[in-house]
């Protein structure tokens, strides 16, 4: 066993908790493929040193001060991993329940999570102290805020299954923030029911804390998903995107944008698969990598067979703004199916020395031409929010920034 | 039923025509892979004692590697150790000129169209041709020398130029490099070498041709060309194989090295057995080809036309480190039957101010998977550098595959990577539009493809482009309907 496995699965099986088979399969399958390293080939850009140096304490409580948000909805918020919110308390048309281990246990998660790349999955499998399962039905809107405290140096697994009836709507934002130095290892499903409508908000700002993520969505029949991921870049951040398009009619669509600066380094694997025909698919993905940050996009676009008239197109633009940043993207296509159209677009350049030079000639400063040619360049995949309240909100954040 | 047996072998001919065996008989050297083995090749070459250390080393690395399982590929598993290492149409003595050579062999690749005779004058081109594990002759060689061109075997660069041979094997694709690269290391036969002195242009085209004849053989050539500074060369690559229902392996070494100002252009059409409908038998083509721009404002151009293997794995590299130094791709890759292919390149700037382009179109039809795998890598300290990657897939039919893998690592600020990429199939008004003009399904097929391989074609030299275009519309029969 590596000395990361070591580090990390230390606590023995709980079997009181009813979760213990699924947490057996989690720890079995770990120990069987082990943690990836620079050769696994999804981890390539990604090393695990800094979660190699880490020591974990156990978790200590604290509470972190919520912001204010743009819209009205429920807020669920994850301290440390854990809810803090009173399920009870939850408006109609949004339930909030532990995961029956019945529901866990009917998943096959072996394609799902695979071998040593998805050790993250498997290990959060097998040590979740609390999984939760979130229903949603009617027009809702649901906020999930995760806060790590300054404090924070253990490492926690939290997991959800969000369920999105069918016709329903939802707007979901994932506000995640965190100030501290542990492990969060999060993983949660979301399916999207027939002609349901889900707007995903993410926006992350990380500290010293190894962020793990992975989202894997079900689109039915004729629903339509989209997320719009604004990361401020963190000391380790990985998060993979798995869209899976399963029904005739339905759209996925991803946009993203990444601000990197000094000892950060953000890693997001998308896929879009399309596993039936007549389906339509977008994603649009910008890094601004300045100071030393380091910046991975894998974005992969997987047409099944049997799947024509698909079409799906990726585009990533990046800006490497300092010289010793680096960006490293790998656009894949995985292309089954005649009647289908799919492409990708990919570039890595400066800010145009062009369009500087006329906003200086019109008096601004230098710092301020480039700072309105960067929110020019960052705030193009933002405006793809749906919502002009979240899409303001999220803008604004990123004037602050830049 | 009406067809006979004439009228099916016909259409399998017309499909593969370069799919005959020739009845000589062959050297061998006993099958398996040990540092006997090795010492024999080494023996059977007469080679320097270097050479043979040279082999062992990389031989005993090799022992220490596991078979590559990255590429989207199913490669069946391979018994080393039961192929042939070397094989060699017999003859009495070496032969001296081309006059001397088994007639049978001469015919063989006039079958082929490779001028190797009296129509050598007329074509231009010099030519390396290389049967089994031997080169049969080179053509040329006295004109070529004296412009001070060295064109000649591997074998015989060894006895006459072993200076040359010892300075620059290796050092572009070292026999640590990867699995097949070492296999070729320990146990390469033979191979072309070219040597292109300061400030010539080399005053034709220079030519190989591989074929590999005999039976449980692969066929392990290295190519090395030098072209000094200011110098400039164009050569060109064909091969071809039997039919046969067994799968033979080809895992070649290219290097290349350009000094300053130097340019090299190697285009290839590989032809190798690509096995039948059913995909059996056909070639496992695991090529490693790098060319090392190692002077300033030198330049490499890869162009290929991969129609034929069973397998492809194969990526023509160019490490751009001199200053201002160019690298260039060019690639059709068409796969049909069972065919699988995962090829691509690598552009590594280490150089300021470098440049690459490469341009990718892979056709896919049948039941074949076809892959592009690409790196463009920017180093830290190379400013300003420029690359402009296009990789087109067109696919035809229901169950076939196309893929695009590119990885893009840019750690220069200073770094403008384009890349872009497409899949689609055939547009239906395209081929609507043909046939309202009088062409058949499979002819306006063939035109469509033309066109959308174009840009690849016309980097080839004038021969290869009308070769590459019958050979595609060969392959592509039966694709449609």
């Amino acid at each position: 066993m590596s000395a990361l496995a070591e580090k990390l699965m230390v606590t023995p099986v709980d079997e009181t908790s009813g979760y213990d088979t699924i947490h057996e399969l989690g720890q079995q399958r770990l120990m069987q493929y082990g943690f990836p390293d620079m050769k696994t080939e999804e981890w390539k850009y990604t090393p695990l040193r800094v979660l190699e140096k880490r020591a974990f304490q156990d978790p200590i409580e604290a509470t972190t001060a919520l912001p204010s948000w743009p819209v009205d909805g429920v807020v669920l918020h994850f301290e440390q991993g854990v809810l803090t919110s009173d399920p009870a308390t939850l408006p109609e048309g949004v339930k909030l329940s532990p995961i029956s281990p019945d529901l866990l246990g009917k998943k096959d998660y072996d394609p799902l999570y695979g071998q040593r790349e998805g050790a993250f999955g498997w290990l959060n499998l097998a040590k979740f102290k609390q999984a939760w399962h979130l229903e949603i039905t009617g027009d809702q809107t649901v906020i999930l805020a995760t806060t790590l405290s300054k404090a924070f140096e253990a490492q926690v697994h939290p997991r959800l299954l969000i369920d999105v009836a069918a016709n329903a709507s939802l707007k979901l934002i994932e506000d995640q923030r965190d100030q501290g130095q542990g492990l969060i290892n999060i993983a949660c499903e979301i399916n999207v029911a027939e002609a349901a409508r889900v707007e995903h908000v993410i926006c992350r700002q990380n500290a010293e804390s190894v962020w793990i993520q992975r989202t894997d969505v079900d689109v039915a029949k004729d629903a339509d998903y989209r997320v719009s991921a604004f990361d401020r870049g963190g000391r380790l951040t990985r998060h993979d995107l798995n869209v899976h398009i399963k029904g005739a009619g339905a759209n996925g669509e991803i946009d993203g944008l990444v601000l990197l600066n000094d000892r950060q380094h953000v890693d997001w694997h998308t896929e879009i698969a399309h596993c039936v025909g007549h389906t339509n698919s977008r994603e649009a993905f910008r890094f601004l990598a300045d100071g030393s940050g380091v910046g991975v996009l894998n974005g992969r676009i997987h047409i099944h067979p049997d799947s024509d008239d698909s079409h799906s197109d990726l585009n990533t633009a990046n800006l490497l703004l300092s010289d010793d940043a680096r960006i490293n993207i790998k656009p894949e296509l995985e292309i089954y199916s005649e009647e289908v159209t799919a492409s990708h677009g990919a570039t890595i350049g400066q800010l145009d020395e062009g369009s500087l030079f006329y906003m200086r000639s019109r008096g601004l400063t230098e710092a301020e031409g480039l700072a309105l040619l960067k929110f020019g360049f960052a705030a193009e995949p933002m405006m793809q929010i749906q919502t002009p309240e979240i899409r303001e909100w999220v803008l604004g954040q990123l004037k602050e920034v830049l | 039923m009406s067809q006979t047996v004439e009228q099916v072998q016909g259409v399998i001919q017309k499909r593969y025509a370069a799919g005959f065996t020739t009845d000589i008989e062959s050297d061998m050297i006993r099958p398996g892979l040990d540092e006997e083995i090795i010492a024999m090749i080494s023996a059977k070459k007469e080679e320097p004692e270097w050479m043979l250390e040279w082999r062992l080393k990389a031989y005993r690395h090799w022992l220490t590697m596991k078979t590559p399982n990255w590429a989207h590929l199913n490669i069946p598993a391979i018994d080393f150790q039961a192929l042939h290492y070397y094989a060699s149409p017999k003859q009495k003595n070496r032969p001296q000129s081309l006059d001397e050579v088994d007639p049978k062999l001469l015919e063989t690749f006039d079958r082929l169209g490779v001028p190797l005779h009296e129509r050598a004058r007329l074509a231009g081109v010099a030519v390396d041709a290389v049967f089994d594990s031997v080169s049969v002759g080179t053509t040329f060689q006295k004109e070529l020398k004296e412009a001070g061109v060295i064109f000649c075997s591997m074998s015989e660069a060894l006895q006459e130029h072993p200076d040359l041979v010892r300075e620059y094997i290796g050092s572009v694709v070292p026999h640590t490099d990867n699995f097949f690269a070492a296999l070729n290391s320990a146990v390469f036969s033979d191979g072309s070498f070219v040597y292109i002195p300061k400030d010539t242009v080399c005053p034709m085209e220079l030519s190989t041709y591989f074929r590999i004849n005999a039976r449980d053989t692969g066929q392990f050539e290295r190519t090395l060309i030098i072209a000094e500074p200011g110098s400039k060369v164009s050569y060109l690559e064909g091969c071809t194989a039997p039919m046969r229902d067994e799968n033979q392996l080809h895992a070649a070494v290219v290097e290349l090295v350009a000094l300053e100002k130097a340019q090299i252009k190697y285009s290839t059409v590989q032809n190798w057995y690509p096995g039948d409908e059913n995909g059996k038998g056909g070639i496992y083509n695991f090529v490693t080809k790098r060319g090392d721009c190692r002077g300033d404002d030198s330049r490499i151009s890869w162009t290929q036309v991969e129609t034929g293997s069973a397998i492809t794995w194969k990526y023509p590299s160019c490490i751009m480190r001199g200053e201002r130094s160019a690298g260039e791709f060019y690639s059709v890759a068409l796969t049909h039957n069972h065919q699988q292919a995962d090829t691509g390149t690598k552009m590594i700037h280490l150089g300021k101010d470098s440049t690459s382009k490469i341009i990718s179109k892979g056709i896919s039809a049948g039941r074949s998977n076809n892959s592009y795998r690409g790196l463009v890598r920017v180093a830290k300290k190379a400013t300003n550098v420029r690359n402009y990657t296009q990789c087109d897939s067109l696919l035809i039919g229901k169950t076939c595959g196309a893929h695009t893998f590119p990885y893009i690592e840019a750690a220069n600020a200073s770094a403008k990577v384009e890349h872009e990429a497409t899949t689609s199939r055939i547009g239906e008004d395209q081929l609507f539009y043909c046939r309202s003009r009088g062409l058949d399904e499979e002819e306006a097929v063939a035109l469509i493809v033309d066109g959308f391989c174009k840009e690849v074609f016309k980097e080839l030299p004038m021969e290869f482009a009308v070769e590459a275009k019958a050979l595609l519309e060969i392959s592509l029969e039966g694709s449609v309907g």
